[in-house]
């Protein structure tokens, strides 16, 4: 572990060397193929202001996402990016982690592609506590596929597949990460309160092992109104904050008054706020450092060379090869 | 530690070397760092060499050959074969230069040929040669344009010069060639006619002879001549006319300035016509002295003969003025079409009669054009112990004839004449003298570089900088005065960035100035200004020279100028430097100064007026303020109460507000950090509305759209943060329904 450690200090050193700065525009890729008015155009502005102000180097960040309209955010990111394959963002994003504990990995998943067919893998993300920054971009309606009811709809939501309404409950998934064992960051943020969306998007940057975000976003095309009750109410956003969460600007405070001291360490009361949906909360609901990650736990002393690939590879074939009679004994 | 400091600083004062703490230079080999990347100069692609076309009097007369190879290359280097070519051919442009480099000379064909055959001796057998000769025919095919070869060398001013002057002047002789043409057949026309109407021109036989022996025996010429001659003609043509025009036919067709269509077929200057070509300033003044009658003459045949076509001429008005005609001289006007003349001419070998002669040159405003070649800056008089001084005489004629407002100056390392090709020409088209200073970098003896590394440095040490002077182009210096072909213009001394590898094979970058001591430098007559000092010994008391140049010193100095050198390993070496050349380095920017100052940067005049005018504007702002403050009435902020706060919510700790912008009702604008960058206000009308670094939006230009537009966003905008305020173009349609609209968003 020391080696290792040792290793990528050594290769942040020689990068630093070359002081670079970047703009906004230097992880910008392509023109994104979101709707005009979508939340995700407000969540890349805020990822790319977290890059830029944390002079993140594009070679070493990656991007992992998923399917659906949140999981193309790979493409506009002028970074390493996998776009994977439905719900499977997270163990691939995991995969990553552990071979490169060097980069910085997000991962962008949706509600459909993490709280639906990926739920398995979420779960055990947040019990694995990885250094990852997960980001929910939950518009609560399947969009990419024009317009199915997902696990995060709102009850009676009619989509093309709930034709007379939805008859669940919506899931909650802050409630569900904060039941798990290991979590140990989860936050909410409304897209269009872009000043705390990125204050949340920095602080789960720099927390150490896995951060939940979830990002209520608005989904103008499929669910134009859905969210106009607390957009346009000030009074329904509960704004956390607290010494070691997030401090609301002035101008901030003024527009939203509703305003909560709460102490990330607290979990009672963290599932308490986060149980909350007629006013939707946002802010740090919980943040305890003190989490091991499961790479530090896992992670060999032994560097990982290629040729130690390579052998571990061999090895592990070399079981299911067809020795020549006796030659196995040899060879063994 | 001290002790070391101590020779430094004993070093810098008297230039004396104690030889334990310091190393004599010479023998090490050492040149510039900046210098380090260009020990094989001729594996660089740079703009030498030049291949010369002819007959061209434009831009195009010279061209470098690497620009030709892109050209070409740009053509022929395409498709899947494209990489093959270029390859190839870089490979042969490399090939050329060495050629050229070498002292090869010739026509770019010839030279193209003989790298072609090297290049694939040079390559295996294998098939390899047909495709180099494929690429080679390829790109050739590509370049249209052949001519002589050029390097950068001594003889590169002169020949560049020489080369562009022929063309200037052959192109002026075609122009007064077919003058003069149309002038004698105008004139041997009135003659002939004359002839027609006379006895002879009515006789029988030339009658006959005029319309030829087919029909001969079909008239009879006599009756003919017979009735012709009753009718003799009433206004018989006067004899002093048939003599003027015979004496005028004369003179332009035995004149001496151009050569006749057929001599100049031959050889030039064999068919007894003048030749303009020198290589003395007094002989030029001489010749043109000794040619003024004969070119008055001919100037005056022209204006004659002018009138004398058009039958204006009145010989009791003409006869009195043209007696006279250039008894004062003739103006440029009246010179332009005749040959200027060209002196080239080499500092060293000058003397000061010669340079009186090329003052007189000068001030007089004749059509010569001087070529003054400097081949060593840095040279060292026999007397005076190592000044530099007699070299800056050479080097600053270009300013004295500055002065002289009236001559168009040139002044170039030769490394810069190719990018100075234009204003070349324009110096030889112009009206009036013009004076030619380049450096040509070829003082081999001096230190081992190629004479284009030595040019280029004497310009970017600023100890040789580029400039032109135009008294054509303008009334006033900003249009005359051209210095932006100097690197880094508006700096002291150029900055360029450095990188090396340090004993722990750590990349370190530095910006270093290259300065006048490090062009000196380079020459090795000046190693005993300067001393290595050990790597063991380097301290913290060794600057760079730029920035002990900005220092005044006051008592003894503590901190002493140094270089960073590299040797032949390029193993980075530092040596301090004596005072005399920190001198003259500070001399060298004090006269960069004052050309910065001609080219208008950092010009001490605007500056000042400029500080005026701004301590003016500030006086007046600071006035208004005030006189706004005592009117204004104190805001009333509202402090609302917090409504509607839920039971489990605490209200908002009180934190001390920050003043909001007061902002009128009628003022469009937008809630910048609320907004979500959703891109519907910018793609509704992008030139209106633009994202801030932080991609959040604000209006760019209110006049780029309408209130309509203003008005849609507005309604548009997801978060509501656009407020469209009043509209300012009263007669735009459908204000009415527009104002409604808008009134929520306001």
């Amino acid at each position: 572990m020391n080696m290792m450690s040792d290793m990528k200090s050594a290769t942040t050193c020689l990068l630093e060397m070359c002081d670079e700065h970047f703009e906004l525009e230097d992880y910008q890729s392509g023109v994104p193929r979101w709707c005009t008015g979508c939340g995700d155009n407000a969540i890349l502005a805020a990822v790319q202001r977290l890059c830029r102000d944390e002079s993140l180097r594009p070679e070493k960040t990656v991007f992992v996402s998923g399917i659906g309209c949140s999981s193309r955010f790979p493409h506009y990111m002028k970074t390493y990016g996998f776009h994977g394959i439905h719900g499977r963002a997270l163990p691939v994003a995991e995969g990553v982690k552990m071979a490169r504990p060097d980069l910085d990995v997000f991962v962008n998943t949706g509600d459909g592609d993490c709280c639906s067919i990926g739920a398995a893998h979420w779960i055990h993300a947040i019990r694995y506590n990885m250094n990852l920054t997960v980001f929910l971009h939950d518009n609560q309606i399947y969009g990419l596929t024009k317009k199915q009811a997902s696990p995060t709809s709102p009850i009676g939501t009619k989509s093309n597949t709930t034709p007379h309404g939805s008859y669940l409950e919506a899931l909650n998934p802050l409630t569900v990460t904060l039941g798990v064992q290991n979590v140990s960051f989860v936050a909410q943020a409304a897209d269009w309160i872009p000043e705390v969306l990125f204050d949340i998007v920095k602080a789960a940057y720099h927390h150490k092992g896995l951060s939940f975000v979830r990002i209520i976003q608005r989904c103008p095309e499929w669910l134009p109104k859905s969210l106009d009750p607390w957009m346009h109410d000030p009074n329904k956003v509960l704004l956390l904050n607290h010494a070691n969460g997030l401090q609301p600007s002035a101008g901030l405070s003024r527009v939203y008054k509703n305003q909560l001291e709460h102490d990330p360490l607290n979990m009672d009361r963290a599932r308490e706020i986060a149980s909350n949906t007629d006013i939707i909360p946002v802010g740090i609901l919980y943040n305890n450092p003190d989490v091991p990650c499961y790479e530090d736990l896992r992670h060999s002393d032994k560097l990982r060379t290629p040729d130690l690939t390579r052998a571990g590879l061999n090895a592990e074939l070399d079981k299911y090869t067809v020795w020549p009679q006796g030659a196995e004994q040899k060879v063994a | 530690m001290e002790a070391d400091t101590q020779a430094h600083v004993a070093f810098f004062l008297t230039g004396r070397r104690p030889s334990e703490h310091l190393d004599a230079v010479d023998g090490l080999d050492l040149r510039p760092a900046l210098f380090a990347g260009y020990r094989e100069i001729s594996q660089l692609r740079y703009d030498f060499p030049l291949v010369l076309v002819a007959d061209r009097a434009d831009r195009l007369l010279v061209q470098s050959l690497s620009g030709l190879v892109d050209d070409a290359l740009g053509v022929a280097a395409r498709g899947s074969e494209g990489e093959r070519i270029r390859k190839h051919v870089l490979r042969l442009e490399q090939e050329i230069r060495m050629l050229a480099s070498g002292g090869a000379t010739g026509t770019l064909s010839a030279l193209w040929a003989t790298a072609a055959g090297r290049l694939a001796k040079g390559m295996d057998k294998s098939g390899a040669d047909k495709s180099l000769e494929d690429s080679l025919r390829r790109a050739r095919a590509a370049i249209k344009i052949d001519g002589e070869l050029a390097d950068c060398n001594a003889a590169l001013p002169a020949r560049l010069l020489q080369h562009a002057w022929n063309a200037v002047q052959k192109q002026k002789a075609e122009n007064f060639r077919k003058d003069l043409d149309r002038l004698v057949l105008k004139l041997s026309d009135i003659l002939k006619a004359d002839y027609e109407r006379s006895e002879a021109g009515r006789s029988a036989e030339h009658l006959k002879a005029a319309v030829g022996s087919g029909f001969g025996d079909a008239f009879d010429f006599d009756a003919m001549s017979r009735i012709l001659s009753k009718a003799l003609p009433k206004d018989a043509f006067p004899e002093s006319r048939r003599k003027r025009i015979r004496e005028l036919l004369n003179v332009l067709s035995v004149q001496q300035f151009f050569p006749s269509p057929d001599a100049a077929s031959k050889k030039s200057g064999a068919a007894g016509h003048y030749c303009f070509l020198f290589d003395s300033c007094a002989d030029a003044l001489r010749a043109f002295r000794e040619r003024m009658p004969k070119l008055i003459e001919l100037a005056r045949a022209i204006a004659i003969a002018e009138l004398e076509i058009d039958g204006q001429y009145r010989e009791s008005r003409h006869d009195a003025l043209f007696e006279q005609f250039g008894a004062n001289g003739l103006d440029p006007q009246d010179l332009a079409p005749f040959p200027d003349y060209l002196v080239c001419v080499n500092a060293e070998k000058m003397q000061a009669v010669e340079h009186a002669q090329l003052m007189e040159i000068l001030s007089s405003g004749l059509p010569i054009k001087v070529l003054l070649q400097i081949d060593d800056i840095l040279e060292q008089p026999p007397n005076a112990g190592g000044s530099l001084s007699s070299g800056m005489r050479s080097r600053q004629i270009a300013n004295m004839a500055i002065g002289l407002n009236e001559v168009y100056v040139l002044q170039s390392a030769s490394s810069n004449l190719y990018q100075f090709r234009e204003r070349m020409l324009r110096g030889l088209t112009y009206r009036g003298p013009a004076l030619y200073s380049v450096f040509s970098g070829a003082c081999a003896t001096a230190s081992g570089l190629p004479p284009y590394l030595m040019a280029a440095a004497a310009m970017e040490s600023r100890a040789f900088p580029a400039f032109t002077y135009d008294p054509s182009a303008g009334p006033n210096w900003a249009s005359r005065f051209y210095l932006e072909a100097n690197s880094q213009v508006d700096l002291d001394w150029p900055i360029q960035g450095f990188t090396y590898e340090d004993e722990l094979h750590q990349r370190v970058s530095e910006d270093l100035a290259f300065t006048l001591v490090d062009f000196v430098a380079s020459d090795r007559r000046y190693a005993r200004h300067l001393a290595r000092v050990p790597r063991e010994k380097w301290n913290g008391s060794m600057i760079p020279v730029d920035e002990s140049l900005t220092r005044e010193r006051k008592g003894l100095p503590d901190k002493v100028p140094s270089l960073l050198m590299v040797d032949a390993d390029n193993v980075l070496q530092k040596v301090i430097v004596d005072e005399r050349l920190i001198r003259e380095a500070r001399r060298c920017r004090e006269m960069w100064h004052s050309l910065q100052e001609l080219g208008g940067v950092h010009n001490s005049h605007a500056e000042k007026l400029l500080a005026r005018e701004k301590k003016a504007w500030e006086e007046r702002m600071q006035q208004e303020a005030e006189a706004h403050a005592a009117v204004a009435p104190v805001p009333a902020h509202a402090t609302a109460a917090s409504a509607g706060a839920s039971a489990s919510a605490a209200p908002a700790a009180a934190a001390a507000p920050e003043p909001e912008p007061e902002r009128s009702p009628d003022e469009a604008y937008i809630e910048t950090a609320r907004c979500s960058s959703c891109n519907e206000c910018t793609q509704l009308n992008g030139k209106m509305f633009a994202y801030d670094g932080n991609k959040q939006a604000y209006i760019a230009d209110i006049n780029a759209g309408t209130y309509a537009q203003l008005v849609e966003a507005a309604e548009s905008c997801q978060v509501s943060i656009i407020h469209p305020g009043k509209p300012r173009n009263p007669k735009e349609p459908g204000l009415e329904e527009l104002l409604k609209r808008a009134e929520p968003f306001l």
